[in-house]
């Protein structure tokens, strides 16, 4: 993994890197059994007790369920340093959670895309702050 | 429950972004809609106002804005948020008031000036309203997520990119026949498969642009009133979905959906349109006329399904043989859809139940669908909100 020091997510609880592998954040409810993405995404089941929902971090890996590419900026307040556009995003499934998240796709060759492809979780730099740190957002790429 | 009848209804002509105020686009939909009522204004009982999201307090109370022009009478206004299917709120709650014998004439209007460009979020805390996330990390203007479940659609049901064509030709071969339209020229195949990839499979002429507009509706159950209008086109039913647990669809703002089903795609639109069937009596097959949400070529597709209208995946070749043109046995948007018009969140749905009305009374000229005898005006607003209207005359 690349060096992570000085990274920081655009908007924290999303995306962690602490344990050495990108994963995105998500909640389990030990009730239902449903995966939210983000935490706060509350998506029980009718009749659910609600009780026992636990922060969990998602598989580091699933495959592309379905993507597309923008071939338009993407408006404020989104903002990149570099230009990104055209670019993918993909709807990527976690299998064992049984949940499909986008996310942008990045260091892929667009035209290699094929639903069902194995893809990893990663990260895509956005924009440098003022406190110099690389602002950053999740993002999804081809396993090679 | 008593039954309920428009008998009068006025449009605002679509059209691009504009520096006027909202509130007077509204007062020229309902000036019309009580001139073709043959209605004063004092007649009035209750306003159900959709709600114009970008326009502040103003378009918070927009109920309260149009009364004040026309001359406050202190009667009930309600103002009211569902996304794209705000207006199908509105038509409801002023249905369900007349049918309970709370008031006997009421108005439902939509008027709304949409932004330059894009829609963006509207708040910046991101832990309550995720809607932040997607526009700031996610990069996802709305069509990505229609863009999104074409994909799918394609690899499971062979859509081609001509069928996605071929809804733009059809679309604007009725817009260009209907003087409400923004949009009126005339695309051939071609060149719509030469217009730009906004989001593949998506192309510009294949996605709907936001718009200004307003529409008005005056509903009674004063059998007076109805006596003495022109061509009273009765609601059979007016109903609301929300969106059910399981269902597969990326919907807009969201960043998740679930990846086994347990309900169907468009679960609030499925909701709705079998809530109308059930109270009305009638069903896909009676209907002469449908307008549905074609906010891209995926939309007109699906919809065909999610309400029934033919079997999953089958809405390709309905299109391709013709079965959806006016003429055939079911006409599907013969306004020329959301691809002639663009959205006008608060006031499409009631657009749509006029276009509906328009042809149940035959006033539609060149696009009329002869002999129309019932109609269905569906829905579809982002994170689960939809409205069907089932009407005859």
């Amino acid at each position: 993994m690349e060096n992570m020091v000085n990274k920081v997510a655009r908007i924290p609880n999303l995306v962690d890197w602490s344990t050495g592998e990108v994963r995105l954040m998500s909640a389990k409810c030990n009730s239902c059994g449903t995966y939210f993405f983000p935490r706060e995404h509350y998506q029980h089941r009718p009749g659910c007790s609600r009780e026992g929902v636990e922060d969990v971090l998602l598989a580091q890996k699933g495959k592309l369920a379905s993507y597309t590419i923008q071939y338009y900026p993407c408006p404020a307040p989104f903002k990149t340093e570099k230009k990104i556009t055209p670019y993918g995003i993909g709807l990527v499934e976690f299998e064992d959670e049984k949940i499909q998240i986008t996310g942008i796709i990045t260091d892929t060759d667009l035209k290699s895309l094929k639903i069902g492809m194995e893809m990893e979780t990663t990260i895509l730099d956005m924009y440098t702050n003022e406190e110099k740190q690389q602002v950053v957002t999740w993002a999804f790429k081809a396993i090679k | 429950m008593r039954d309920v009848y428009i008998i009068g209804t006025g449009i605002h002509p679509w059209m691009g972004f504009s520096e006027q105020v909202f509130a007077d686009f509204a007062a020229v939909a309902v000036n019309d809609a009580l001139k073709d009522a043959n209605l004063e204004w004092q007649k009035i009982e209750a306003i159900m106002a959709g709600i114009f999201i970008y326009g502040g307090n103003a378009g918070h109370l927009s109920g309260q804005y149009l009364e004040s022009i026309f001359g406050e009478t202190g009667i009930p206004v309600v103002n009211v948020y569902n996304a794209c299917a705000t207006g199908s709120a509105s038509i409801r709650m002023a249905y369900n008031s007349i049918a309970a014998g709370e008031t006997d004439t009421a108005l439902a209007f939509g008027a709304d000036v949409s932004p330059k460009g894009f829609l963006t979020a509207k708040s910046d805390n991101a832990v309550q309203d995720r809607d932040v996330i997607r526009w700031k990390m996610g990069g996802l203007p709305n069509p990505i997520y229609w863009a999104l479940e074409c994909r799918k659609r394609m690899e499971k049901y062979g859509t081609t990119e001509e069928d996605l064509a071929l809804v733009k030709v059809l679309m604007s071969e009725y817009g260009s026949k209907n003087p409400h339209a923004r949009f009126k020229k005339q695309y051939s195949i071609e060149e719509v498969l030469n217009s730009v990839y906004v989001c593949d499979p998506l192309r510009l002429f294949e996605i709907c642009p936001v718009s200004t507009g307003a529409a008005a509706l005056i509903v009674t159950a004063d059998e007076e009133l109805i006596s003495k209008a022109d061509n009273p086109v009765k609601i059979n039913a007016t109903t609301m979905g929300s969106a059910m647990y399981g269902d597969p669809t990326i919907r807009i703002s969201a960043l998740s959906c679930p990846s086994v089903p347990e309900a169907p795609m468009l679960s609030e639109s499925y909701s709705a349109s079998r809530q109308a069937y059930e109270k009305s009596g009638i069903g896909p097959e009676d209907i002469d006329v449908l307008e549905l949400p074609d906010n891209s070529s995926w939309h007109y597709l699906v919809y065909l399904e999610t309400c029934g209208f033919c079997k999953d995946g089958e809405a390709d070749k309905m299109l391709r043989d013709g079965e959806t043109k006016i003429g055939a046995k079911l006409a599907v948007n013969p306004s020329g859809g959301f691809s002639s018009h663009g959205e006008a969140l608060s006031a499409q749905a009631i657009w749509q139940v006029i276009e509906c009305t328009n042809q149940l009374r035959g006033r539609c000229g060149e696009r009329q669908v002869e002999g129309a005898k019932v109609a269905m005006a569906q829905t579809y607003g982002l994170m689960g909100n939809s409205g069907t209207t089932i009407m005859t005359i």
